[in-house]
Formats: C-alpha cells, sequence, structure tokens
C-alpha cells in the first residue's frame, strides 16, 4: 500500500480541477483508459472490428458475388482473377467467406450477448428474490440443461424443423436454438454469485437507504459480477462462433444455400490435400476472430474490476498526463 | 529451494563466528532459555524486498512472560514465526534465535521438528481454522504426544491427553477426548489449543494474538488458563498482541514494536508509566480505558506505518510523530537505555532521539494535539425534556429451529430478541453490549428492516413500523436512520468510486445533480478526507479512510439516528481512536443520536451516555453509561466488565476478577427462569431455598428502587435514577470459585 497521505503536487493540481467543477470523471471513461491500457487486448479488438468491417463491406471490393458461379474456374487455386480461389462450384471463395464471416459474427454476438443477458436477469432475479422464486426457477434451468441439446439442433434444423424453416432462415433458427440451451451454465454461476454479494454489507446498506430493489439489481448486482458477465460475453460469443461451425460441419447447422465459415470448412475437410486453399482460408478467419476475441478477454476482466493488478499502471498514467 | 536458502544461513552465521564478530551470547544473560540476536526477515514480493523484521533482540528467562505489541504490520507476527522456522523458504531470515545452547537458525525443516511443540510451542490467533476438523480432539493431542515420544504407550498417551484437557479446564474431560473441533465453541477450541501446545512441557510458548477471535468473557477464560498452563509447565511466554489490556496483567516485559523494530522495550511498569518513545505514549493514550469516567478524547496518531520496502532514512515513526524535529529525519535511533528507569529483567530502553525530555510528567494529549472533547448542545438539555428520535417496544424476533430432512419439525425456538424495549432521545448514544450470540445485531436487523408484521412497535422519528404501510412514510422514515457496519470493506461498493458511494443515498433522496456534488465536497470535508479523493476506489483507501467514506454516506441524508455496527473493531488501535474522536465530533456539532453496538466496553463507556447489557435476546440491565459501568447491579454486567483487561499493569495484577464458567447455554436447554442462571456467580453461592426463585422466576426489568430489592443506595444523582436490572439478587455474594486475584508479585 502506498501512502495515501502524502499530499503530492498532483494531487494539489487536482484539488485546482474541483473549482472547475471535473473532478467526477465518468465510470465509462476511466473504465475506457484501463482498457486502452492493455496493448493485446486493444490488438484483438482492432482484429475483431477489422473482420467485422470487412464481413459488412468487403463484398464491395470483388466483383464476384457467393451466387455467381464463374464456369471457366471451378476449383482452381488463388489467382488475380479470383483472389483467395474458387469452390469447387466455382463460386468466389473471398466472396463466401465474406458472407460466412457475416454469419458467423451475426450468429456469435447474437447469442453471446442475448445469452449472457438472458443469465444476467434470470440469475439475478433467482438470487435476489430467493425462496420459493428461486426454486421454480432452478427447477427450470435444470431441465433445460438436461434436454438434449444436440439433437435438439438436429431436429430443428432439418426435418423436424420443416414448418418453421419455410419462414426463418437456417442462420435465424440456429440462433434461437443455440439461445435456449447456451444461457444455463451461465445463469447458475450469476445466481451462486450474487447470492453471496446479496449477504455482503453494501447491499444491505443500500436497502437500508431505501433503494428500490430493480435498481440494486442493477446498480450493485450487475456491475460486480461484470466482470464475469464481459468474460461471459467474449466467451460466449466464441462458443456459439465454434458451435455454429461445429454444428454446420455435421451438417446440423446452417443448410446450404446459406453460408457460414463452419459450412466452407466442412465442405472443405474432404480435400484438404487436393484443394487446401478451400480448407485453410475460412479456418484462418475463424481463429483470427476467436484469438481476437480471447484477446480481449483480459484487458475487458481488468477494465471493469477495481482490484485488478492493472491499477498499479493506472496510478503511473494519471501522473504523466 | 530450501537447501539454497539453509546453506546461505549457515554461512551468514559461520562467518560471523569466524570473524569474531559473533558476541551475541556474551551478553546473553545466564540462564536465558531464547535468546534473539540481530533477526531480521525479509521477503521477497513483486515490489521488491520487505524488509519486514529489523533487527529484533530479546532475552527469554524462563517463567517469564514478554509482551509483543505493535500495530497490524509492525513485524510481530513474523517475529515469531521466525523464531519457530514457520516462514516459508521465500523469506531470508538473518541474524540468531537460540534456544538455550542449540542455534535453531539454518536448522532445516526436519531438524526444527525436534524442537517444534517439544521445547517451543505455539498457540495460533484463530481456533476456528487451527484445529483439524476431521479429528478428534483426543487424536490431534496425542499427535503431539506421539511424535516426541514415539515410546510412550497407547494408555499413558490418553491418560496424558485427559489430564491435558482438565488441566485448560474442559469439563469432562475423558468423554470430550472422542469429540470433533466442531462440537467445541472457540474458547473451548483455543483451550485444546494450549492443551496441545503444553503437551510435552515446552520451556517457550509463543501464543500470537490467542484471545483476539474470543469474546471478553471468554477472553478472561483463555488468560486465566494460560496463566495456569505457565505455572504448570514453568514456560517462558511470549505474548503477541495488539491490545495493551491484555499484557499488562500478564507480561512482565514488554517490546513495543514499530516498522518491523523493537522502538521501545522495558518491564510493565516502564512501558505504561514512563513510557518515552512517542508511539508507545501515543498507543497508550489511543486506547480508552473501561474504568475511567471522566471524559477526554483519545489520542490518534495520524498517518499509516512506513512502507517497508524503502528503507527508512530517519526514525520511522517520525512522519507520524508530532514530536519530530530535522534531526530525527537523519539516521534511525538506536534503542538506547533510559537514565532513571528499569529494576525488571530486561532494561528500559526507547529509539528516541528525545526519549530523555520525555517523563512521566508529559502530557500526550498535547504532544499529540487530541482535539478538544466536543461539547453537543444536547448535553445541558434534560433527558427527559429532548425529543425521542426511537423507540422500541417489546420488540420479539424467534427463530423456529427445524429438524429433518423431508419432513421438517419444530424442535425449539432460538429466541434471538425476546422482549426488548428502549428508546433513544436526541443528541445521545446508546450503546448495547453483550457477548457475541446474545443478539445484539439481530436487534439492529430488527430495527433496519422494520416492517409491519412484526413483533413489537419500532418508532422511528415518532412514526410507527406499524403504519409504514406505504412507501412513502417508509422512504421518511429511512431517511431518519442510517447505518455504519462493522466491515469497512465489505460495506462499500468496490465497483463504485467514493464519488458514486456517497451520490447514491442522495440520488435516491431525490438531489439534483449540482446539489449532489456540493454536498458531496461538505461530507468529504465532514469526515476528514481530502474532497479530490473522489474518484478513488475503496480499495485504495486505509481501513481507517474506508470507515470514513461509510460515516459520511451514512450522513449524507442528515438522518437524526446513526446505527453503528461495530463501528471501530475492525481497526487498529491509532486508527480507532480517530474514528472514535471523529463519532465524539459528529453527535456534538450535527446533534446526532447513534445506537451503537460493540463488544468492546471500553469504547462503549467512551463514546456512549447509556448503555444497554444483553444477555440471550433479553436486556438484564440498562441506564446511564457511568451509573451502570461504576455501580453495576446485575452479576453479569459485573463479570463482563471484570473480563475486560485494563491497560494498568498494578491495577490489572492486583484486581479481582469473575471469571464466567462456560459459554452461552444453547438456545435449546435455555433456562425457565432467570436466563442467566447457569454461569451466575451469585446464583452459586446462594442457598438452595433461594436458587430455586431465580429457577422457576424470571426477573422483570426494574429500576433499583422497586420493592424486593434493599432500600437503593443514595444515587450521585438526586431523583430517580435511570438504572434498571433484571436480578432478584442484585449485589449478591459471589461464588468464591469463580473470583481469581493474582497476587504473583
Amino acid at each position: 500500500m502506498t501512502n495515501l497521505n502524502a499530499i503530492d503536487p498532483a494531487a494539489v493540481a487536482e484539488e485546482a480541477k474541483i473549482e472547475n467543477n471535473d473532478v467526477v470523471i465518468a465510470k465509462s471513461t476511466i473504465i475506457l483508459r484501463r482498457f486502452l491500457r492493455n496493448k493485446t487486448a486493444v490488438t484483438g479488438l482492432v482484429i475483431f472490428l477489422l473482420l467485422t468491417v470487412l464481413s459488412l463491406v468487403g463484398g464491395a471490393f470483388s466483383s464476384w458475388d457467393k451466387e455467381t458461379i464463374d464456369p471457366f474456374n471451378i476449383g482452381v487455386g488463388p489467382s488475380s482473377e479470383h483472389l483467395l480461389g474458387t469452390s469447387q462450384a466455382g463460386i468466389d471463395l473471398y466472396a463466401l467467406t465474406v458472407e460466412g464471416t457475416r454469419v458467423s459474427i451475426l450468429i456469435g454476438v447474437v447469442v453471446g450477448l442475448v445469452s449472457v443477458l438472458i443469465a444476467a436477469v434470470y440469475g439475478c432475479t433467482m438470487a435476489y428474490f430467493g425462496g420459493k422464486v428461486d426454486k421454480v426457477m432452478l427447477f427450470i434451468l435444470e431441465a433445460l440443461i438436461m434436454m438434449p441439446a444436440l439433437l435438439v439442433v438436429a431436429v430443428a434444423t432439418s426435418g423436424g424443423g420443416n414448418g418453421l424453416k419455410q419462414n426463418l432462415p437456417s442462420w435465424l433458427l440456429l440462433i434461437i436454438v443455440l439461445l435456449i440451451f447456451n444461457w444455463m451454465g451461465t445463469a447458475r454461476l450469476i445466481r451462486s454469485l450474487s447470492m453471496s454479494l446479496m449477504q455482503r454489507d453494501f447491499v444491505k446498506s443500500a436497502q437500508y437507504m431505501g433503494v428500490p430493489a430493480r435498481r440494486i439489481v442493477w446498480r450493485h448486482l450487475v456491475p460486480n459480477i461484470g466482470s464475469l458477465l464481459v468474460l461471459d460475453i467474449t466467451r460466449g460469443v466464441t462458443g456459439a462462433i465454434l458451435a455454429e461451425v461445429a454444428f454446420s460441419f455435421i451438417g446440423i447447422g446452417i443448410k446450404v444455400p446459406d453460408v457460414s465459415l463452419g459450412v466452407l470448412i466442412g465442405q472443405a475437410t474432404s480435400q484438404v490435400s487436393t484443394f487446401p486453399w478451400m480448407f485453410w482460408v475460412p479456418l484462418t478467419v475463424m481463429f483470427l476472430l476467436t484469438g481476437s476475441l480471447a484477446m480481449m478477454n483480459d484487458g475487458l476482466r481488468d477494465a471493469f474490476d477495481p482490484s485488478s493488478s492493472s491499477i498499479g499502471s493506472a496510478k503511473k498514467k494519471k501522473k504523466t498526463t | 529451494m530450501s537447501s539454497e536458502t539453509t546453506a546461505t544461513d549457515l554461512s551468514t552465521a559461520e562467518r560471523l563466528h569466524v570473524a569474531g564478530l559473533h558476541t551475541a551470547y556474551a551478553d546473553a544473560p545466564a540462564g536465558a532459555v531464547l535468546s534473539v540476536r540481530d533477526l531480521n526477515v525479509r521477503f521477497n514480493t513483486e515490489n521488491g524486498v520487505v524488509h519486514a523484521v529489523r533487527g529484533v533482540d530479546f532475552d527469554l528467562m524462563p517463567g517469564k512472560t514478554l509482551g509483543i505489541v505493535g500495530e497490524s504490520g509492525s513485524g510481530k507476527s513474523v517475529t515469531s514465526m521466525a523464531i519457530m522456522g514457520l516462514l516459508p523458504d521465500t523469506a531470508e531470515v538473518t541474524g540468531s534465535v537460540r534456544l538455550k545452547d542449540t542455534e535453531l537458525l539454518g536448522l532445516s525443516d526436519k531438524a526444527m521438528c525436534r524442537f517444534r511443540g517439544n521445547d517451543m510451542a505455539m498457540v495460533f490467533q484463530d481456533p476456528l481454522s487451527s484445529l483439524t476438523p476431521v479429528y478428534t480432539v483426543g487424536t490431534q493431542i496425542i499427535e503431539a504426544l506421539t511424535v516426541h515420544n514415539p515410546t510412550m504407550s497407547k494408555q499413558a498417551k490418553e491418560a496424558r491427553a485427559v489430564e491435558l484437557l482438565a488441566m485448560v479446564g474442559i469439563p469432562s474431560p475423558k468423554d470430550r477426548l472422542k469429540a470433533f473441533p466442531h462440537e467445541f465453541s472457540g474458547g473451548m477450541r483455543q483451550r485444546v489449543m494450549i492443551a496441545i501446545a503444553i503437551a510435552n512441557n515446552p520451556r517457550v510458548l509463543i501464543a500470537d494474538e490467542p484471545t483476539t477471535a474470543l469474546d471478553v468473557t471468554i477472553q478472561a477464560q483463555v488468560l486465566e488458563v494460560l496463566h495456569t498452563a505457565q505455572e504448570e509447565t514453568g514456560a517462558a511466554v511470549v505474548m503477541i498482541t495488539h491490545d495493551l489490556g491484555v499484557v499488562a496483567g500478564m507480561a512482565d516485559d514488554i517490546m513495543v514494536m514499530y516498522a518491523g523494530r523493537p522502538v521501545e522495550t522495558g518491564s510493565v511498569e516502564d512501558i505504561y508509566y514512563n513510557a518515552r518513545m512517542p508511539y508507545t505514549m501515543g498507543l497508550l493514550g489511543a486506547v480508552p480505558r473501561v474504568d475511567v469516567a471522566e471524559k477526554t478524547s483519545l489520542v490518534p496518531i495520524e498517518g499509516m506505518p512506513p512502507n517497508l520496502i524503502h528503507p527508512p532514512t530517519g526514525c520511522s515513526f517520525a512522519p507520524r510523530c508530532p514530536l519530530a524535529s530535522e534531526a530525527c529525519l537523519h539516521g534511525e535511533p538506536d534503542l538506547r537505555a533510559v537514565a532513571g528507569t528499569g529494576g525488571g529483567t530486561l532494561e528500559h530502553r526507547a529509539a528516541c532521539i528525545k526519549s530523555e525530555s520525555l517523563g512521566g510528567a508529559v502530557d500526550v494529549h498535547e504532544i499529540f494535539r487530541a482535539p478538544e472533547l466536543p461539547v453537543s448542545r444536547f448535553d445541558a438539555v434534560p433527558r427527559a425534556e429532548r425529543t425521542t428520535v426511537l423507540e422500541l417496544t417489546d420488540v420479539r424476533k424467534h427463530f423456529p429451529l427445524m429438524k429433518g430432512a423431508l419432513i421438517k419439525r419444530r424442535i425449539g425456538t432460538v429466541k434471538a430478541v425476546d422482549g426488548l424495549s428502549f428508546d433513544i432521545r436526541e443528541g445521545e448514544c446508546f450503546s448495547i453490549v453483550g457477548e457475541s450470540g446474545c443478539g445484539k445485531t439481530t436487534t439492529l436487523l430488527e430495527i433496519m428492516e422494520f416492517h409491519r408484521d412484526q413483533d413489537g412497535e419500532v418508532k422511528i422519528g415518532g412514526l410507527s413500523n406499524k403504519a409504514a404501510s406505504d412507501a412513502k412514510t417508509k422512504a421518511a422514515m429511512r431517511r431518519e436512520l442510517q447505518m455504519v457496519f462493522q466491515d469497512p470493506t465489505g460495506a462499500l461498493d468496490p465497483r463504485f468510486t467514493v464519488y458514486e458511494v456517497l451520490a447514491e443515498p442522495l440520488e435516491n433522496a431525490g438531489m439534483d445533480k449540482p446539489a449532489i456534488r456540493k454536498r458531496i465536497m461538505e461530507l468529504m470535508e465532514l469526515v476528514g478526507l481530502q474532497p479530490d479523493h473522489v474518484n478513488r476506489f475503496p480499495n485504495q483507501f486505509s481501513g481507517g479512510q474506508r470507515q470514513r467514506i461509510g460515516i459520511a454516506r451514512a450522513l449524507a441524508v442528515n438522518p437524526k439516528l446513526v446505527v453503528l455496527d461495530e463501528p471501530v473493531s475492525a481497526l487498529d488501535v491509532s486508527v480507532q481512536a480517530g474514528v472514535i474522536n471523529l463519532l465524539d465530533k459528529l453527535r456534538a456539532e450535527l446533534g446526532l443520536s447513534y445506537l451503537m453496538v460493540a463488544h468492546d466496553l471500553s469504547v462503549v463507556r467512551h463514546i456512549s451516555n447509556r448503555v444497554a447489557v444483553m444477555y440471550l435476546g433479553k436486556i438484564v440491565e440498562i441506564g446511564d453509561v457511568d451509573e451502570v459501568f461504576d455501580n453495576p447491579r446485575h452479576p453479569y454486567t459485573r463479570a463482563l466488565l471484570s473480563a475486560i483487561p485494563v491497560p494498568d499493569p498494578q491495577l490489572e495484577r492486583t484486581r479481582e476478577r469473575i471469571i464466567l464458567e462456560g459459554d452461552l447455554p444453547s438456545p435449546l436447554d435455555a433456562p425457565k427462569g432467570c436466563n442467566f442462571a447457569t454461569r451466575c456467580p451469585v446464583f452459586a453461592a446462594l442457598p438452595a431455598a433461594k436458587q430455586e426463585k431465580c429457577l422457576s422466576l424470571e426477573p422483570p426489568l426494574e429500576s433499583a428502587a422497586a420493592p424486593g430489592a434493599t432500600a437503593a443506595p443514595a444515587s450521585p444523582t438526586s431523583g430517580p435514577t435511570d438504572q434498571q436490572f433484571a436480578c432478584f439478587y442484585p449485589d449478591g455474594e459471589l461464588d468464591a470459585d469463580m473470583l481469581v486475584v493474582h497476587e504473583s508479585l
């Protein structure tokens, strides 16, 4: 512990700032500053953003799209005409990868965010109210955990879900199915964490001040499991992307003509030696995607968690600026 | 790793021997069991090398007790661990520790095992975690015997274990041998720890804060056991504590440590009556006294102990010392003999260049610029004329005790709070005291969590809980009442900056932003924190500062009543003084009322106006703090007060002490009549005919003048006294078995 009582010049300078009323730094600024301090995390974020941008506007850089077949170039390697080569059907692989990346990111982000959100609300509610509410909600949760997710996915996206399939694109169907089965573990974790938080004095003190329950959950419980939530979002995104890849790979996820990274990888595995580019290109993109998220993980946690070790560097920073 | 350290240690010792510099034992008095010379401990941490213990010397004579006193982080425990060889391999230990003729430093862990638990034994601070939960107590005692006496027969070991348990005062020791640690209370477990420690008749017994985790009445019991143990074994005892009261009665010599160095050593009398080092003087002045009615403000020692990563260039206490001058900043002063005192086995020495000018006549309050005792404007108004801020009428909280896995049936009731009535007037501090488990905290919770269906009435600022049906009334009641928690770390959301912590109650009260900002700056000033610290997170503050933030939050909405749940028990003595002074000041300046729960009766006496003593959910005595403390009527109050150690060695050695037997009775077999009868020293001395009354009737809470009692002794103030108690035989004869007087000197 450093001596907090010592008055240093920086403190005096800050005192002058109080007069100008900008002494209170917004929490978001503090979090942003802490995040930006972690170089690895920033690199991860940059890679992720680049991939996202590419997946959104990448189609404009190529004259080919994911449906046009080039009958003169079927299954050829990278060339000046087709930057990343073509698939066995003669479709430009670059266009396919861009499309696949977009679908994968969409699935990942939506599933990651929404499932953690559901888990947080569900878990915190259970912990805050406790008693009967907790018991009933826990029963539903356990029942869902015991459902065989793989079979349901297979049924929903293939034969059994025919009715649904007519109205919904296969990626949306996969999102819904993944969502239903993705949030329970996190919800249980959040429940137990929140329950121990509920016993802490600061939650009690807020209750004694008459702060409404809704606000206590939002201001005290959620931020205190914040680092876990953030980790779970990035992990959930990664998990969803991998799940999509895995499901598509075994043929029960995204169905052709929809493309995703998983579909591309799955189609190419049988001929890795003959058409290596078809396999390695989508795989590299997938690694970049999940890798960048993993890189962001630590930085996000440190930014949100005041007790993490990045505090030390925060002090150094303050003095220099 | 271990062999490496060992090798370097050995070589250090050898080198010193060869160079003829190892004069350590030349001055060691003959017959010393333990001689420590120039003990240094360094830890390698991420931030650098922490020099935790810097040159400790002492000699321990057989049968004597050395008290090591200091704040947390002063190196007391590290010293004891170094002596026992219990520090991790990463710690670098140099110097010399001699047990009789054997050098202990540099011995391998295996070699040390011959001494640990045999010649040297240790009693640890936390009895709850020092015993293995999966083995019976008997197994654990026998284990200690087996290790050092492999030839001892099984029967002999068992007999010795029973003997040991009996010695430390565990009833029916033979049956208890087969009990598991969880079947014992905290005090009992500490007794078992002592039994294990003295199993092999050690020559040195190190007790590291042996009573810190225990209640005062239990503390008195355990100290008594330690005393017996010392007498039985003739061991020399090293007593490590932060409580100056505990060592006053126990120790022969005292060593005061600060920043890893002894700053003052001497006999108990030297230290307590003739301290020559400002730190010692400050520590003594920071402790409130339970036996003194006259109120003076406490001596706060500002600042924090230095960081031991950087070696201090001057006196390590200089940054906090009010007497520090230019000369103090150049070179650390050595321990030097203080002229004109002494007489103990340990020479009176102090590490202060000004020790000569600091005698017994110097007023510590002046030196440390202790603030004037603030006077509240309510003090002049008679109590009856002040408005009531809180009134409790017959509040009860009973918990059903259920048993059974599937079908639960009620096997009993825990009467945590049983018919509590009291009121608090404007500007006064009302305290509730009692052992843990007596219902203090439940009472606070009943008040804080008031609702309509409660058993009993809670009236806050004139509004009753029975009328609190709508949110508006509730909010109005909440505004009158705020709470400060025991653990300052847990009470502040680690995710909130101080600004957010303080803004929460204000936002909730519907204040607009500029007003909130202004109020927060006011609050920071009020509790003595720098206003520019509002952007920091709570973990960047020290314990005392965090408690100040907690107080600021409680004061944010201008409540009439602040509920204080053990507000200073988690803080160091010197920091505690600052917080108590702040509470005193705020009460006077803002006209606040406090409802305080505390187990430290000295603090209670210092800060309160009125006090209630609780036992098993009931108030057994209530009244003005000076009346109750000076003239306790209920035997429980008398026992409680006599259990508090006083930081005055002469008084402490000669005074009569009531040692209560046993712990709080289990709520399942709560007595039918007077709750306290099972442990009551008066009851034990009563003839059988009179005992009947205690067992069958519940004594009501009455004032002294009530029928049944003899004519009340003339109270110092005219008019009806405020004091009430619940006992049929107040001031009765005490049972001789429960009285202890030490006349060792």
